[in-house]
């Protein structure tokens, strides 16, 4: 054993008191890799495709997204509004980091339970109430229950302001509707996804649309750089929706 | 000196001049245009990814060990970095002090967001690689610069540290050796900038990420090895440039305990784990042969030396560059700013330089220029540039 140090010299940040414990164990194994996802990963390894991607994410990647909310939305949105991010997870912080100022408010149709740590971190609060003042962004996933979100989309069309987030990357997402169906909401609304229910562990995910892509592009930029580039070419060979998965 | 008015420089290039990182991408963006282009502007290292880390990446795809890590990072590889970094770097760290990130780009991130109320300052050398900026305004805090420079190899100054302190100084930043000058802070500095730290109670964050690339017999130094310092060092690394496997995305951060917990709850609320098949192909790297750094050591050394003689063909003076890909070089000779000269260089030459501009606001007189292109490549580009850089003097 060492004498490693415990305690920083220092008092941390205030905001870490604000965020949940994380637990150090290992978590339990993922189901087995499709024989096309792992074909797509080794020919990528086999093809020396182990450095910085372009900072969007690869082309072939991007436009699987796009075809994917389109096939499931009826949305279009060209290739060049994605960012595949690590996971949902860094497209929902990336959206509130750039989104939402310190002190306003989120506007939640279900529990919102998938961003309430990244609010936490922004210093944003979390709200059912349609009525409040100082709301940033709504929140909405395809499981939240259809009246809400419905409430939700009334109360904020005319509040031009507020920003959109359909989040499709929660798990088994339910439902046909997404914002920007509706035109007029196409430009303020944030589509989050991810691969994660068939892919853990390669931390694919991605931000599309909205008239904001480019600077919540270049915020994801400046956390991570790019994606693993393994895991985006593997994501590849991934089938997403309701396409059968190729072996 | 020509200013960013000139109309040589297109508008797209001038919105964005102001912001370093902006900018890069910007030349980058533009690079893709001329097929020819020849690249010295990123930091990706051009060398294949040893074969070894290839074939364990496949290995953990072939067994299935594909599923999500704790979010500090694969046990295995949390410990063999801990190993490493008391054998080679004379840190007291165990397991516990390290968490694995994705890159050495979301460690700083990380390490500012957890460090850092509104307000609190950081001394960050200058020139520096201006993510830092952005991780350290991303936390509410204010960067201050310290000025390092030419004549000194730009080394980091003790008295230039000391000068820069306020109340609401709370951290160091020194990068050793640096992007984008490739100086290095040597152990006498280091030393002296340990007492500075303690006698202020500030925290140094000590980026290593280019520790394996030092030239000249010069040698890398921990400063986080010190007596007293363990507890305020935070120390940066990771496996992108050493192993040439940037795309893969791992780094790692050793610190004191609570520091790495506080770091893991951001991380589970901004990018969660990294990804695993990246984590077992950096166990490998950590344990695998370490020959293919002294094969890429070799291989920059020759390509550096390749173009500093070019360099100083063209008449250009660069400093003593110690370490890292890059010859940090003053351009001031040519009369023209950098970021028109980086600028002309890729329309007329097709070569990709980044202008000193991408690397603070204060360099328009120098160029970063990185040798992560072959020989071959690195003498078609000295060829190009010759003539350009004799014409625009001339002009």
């Amino acid at each position: 054993m060492t004498n490693a140090p415990q305690q920083l010299s220092r008092p941390l940040a205030s905001r870490v008191t604000l965020l949940p414990d994380v637990q150090e164990t290992r978590l339990p194994d993922a189901p087995p890799t499709s024989e096309a996802v792992m074909q797509a990963a080794f020919d990528a390894l086999d093809k020396g495709k182990t450095h910085y991607t372009d900072r969007p994410g690869i082309l072939p990647l991007r436009e699987k997204a796009v075809a994917h909310i389109g096939e499931t939305y009826g949305v279009e949105m060209g290739a060049d509004e994605v960012t595949i991010t690590c996971g949902a997870t860094e497209a929902r912080f990336v959206t509130l980091k750039q989104l939402v100022k310190p002190g306003m408010k989120i506007l939640c149709a279900g529990s919102g339970e998938p961003i309430a740590g990244a609010a936490a971190l922004v210093g944003a609060t979390l709200t059912h109430n349609t009525d409040d003042a100082d709301i940033a962004l709504a929140y909405l996933t395809p499981n939240d229950p259809a009246d809400q979100v419905q409430t939700v989309l009334n109360a904020v069309e005319a509040r031009e302001n507020v920003w959109i987030v359909w989040d499709m990357g929660v798990q088994n997402p339910q439902s046909s509707l997404h914002p920007a169906q509706n035109p007029a909401l196409a430009a303020r609304t944030i589509t989050i996804g991810s691969a994660s229910d068939k892919l853990p562990g390669w931390r694919i995910g991605w931000l599309a649309g909205s008239k904001v892509a480019n600077k919540l592009r270049a915020y994801k930029q400046s956390m991570t750089i790019c994606t693993s580039s393994i895991s985006q070419w593997a994501a590849l060979g991934l089938t997403l929706g309701s396409e059968t998965e190729s072996q | 000196m020509m200013t960013l008015h000139n109309p040589n420089i297109p508008e797209d290039v001038r919105a964005v001049a102001a912001d370093g990182t902006q900018l890069r991408y910007k030349l980058m963006e533009l690079s893709n245009q001329y097929p020819d282009a020849i690249a010295l502007g990123r930091g990706d290292p051009d060398l294949a990814t040893p074969p070894h880390i290839i074939e364990a990446a496949k290995q953990a795809v072939r067994d299935g060990k594909t599923g999500p890590t704790p979010v500090y990072g694969l046990p295995e590889l949390r410990e063999a970095v801990a190993a490493k970094l008391r054998a080679e770097n004379g840190l007291s760290v165990d397991a516990g002090n390290v968490i694995i990130t994705t890159g050495g780009q979301e460690g700083l991130f990380l390490i500012m967001q957890a460090i850092l109320d509104p307000g609190d300052e950081v001394l960050v050398p200058d020139p520096r690689y201006t993510s830092y900026d952005e991780a350290i305004a991303s936390a509410g805090g204010k960067i201050v610069l310290v000025p390092t420079d030419h004549a000194d190899a730009f080394n980091l100054r003790p008295e230039a540290v000391e000068a820069a302190i306020t109340p609401r100084t709370k951290a160091l930043l020194i990068i050793s050796p640096s992007n984008p000058t490739g100086g290095i802070v040597t152990e006498d500095r280091a030393r002296a900038i340990a007492d500075i730290a303690i006698r202020h109670n500030l925290i140094v964050i000590s980026d290593e990420i280019y520790e394996k690339f030092l030239y000249d017999n010069w040698q890398h130094f921990s400063i986080g090895s010190l007596p007293g310092m363990a507890e305020r060092t935070i120390t940066l690394n990771g496996f992108s440039k050493t192993y040439a496997m940037t795309g893969f995305r791992v780094g790692y951060i050793a610190a004191p305990a609570n520091l790495i917990h506080a770091l893991a709850k951001i991380k589970a609320v901004t990018t969660g784990a990294a990804a695993t098949v990246s984590q077992w192909a950096a166990l490998a790297a950590q344990t695998g042969s370490q020959a293919p750094i002294q094969d890429f050591h070799r291989i920059y050394d020759e390509r550096r030396r390749l173009m500093m003689t070019g360099l100083r063909e063209m008449g250009f003076d660069f400093s003593d560059p110690r370490g890292a890909f890059f010859l940090w070089t003053n351009s001031g000779s040519t009369g023209i700013h950098a970021t028109e000269l980086a600028y002309l260089l890729l329309r007329d030459a097709h070569v990709l330089i980044f202008p000193g501009t991408g690397f603070g606001e204060n360099w328009g007189n120098y160029l970063r220029i990185s040798v992560l292109q072959s020989s071959d490549l690195l003498h078609e580009a000295i060829e190009r540039m010759k003539p350009l850089i004799m014409r625009y003097r001339s002009r």
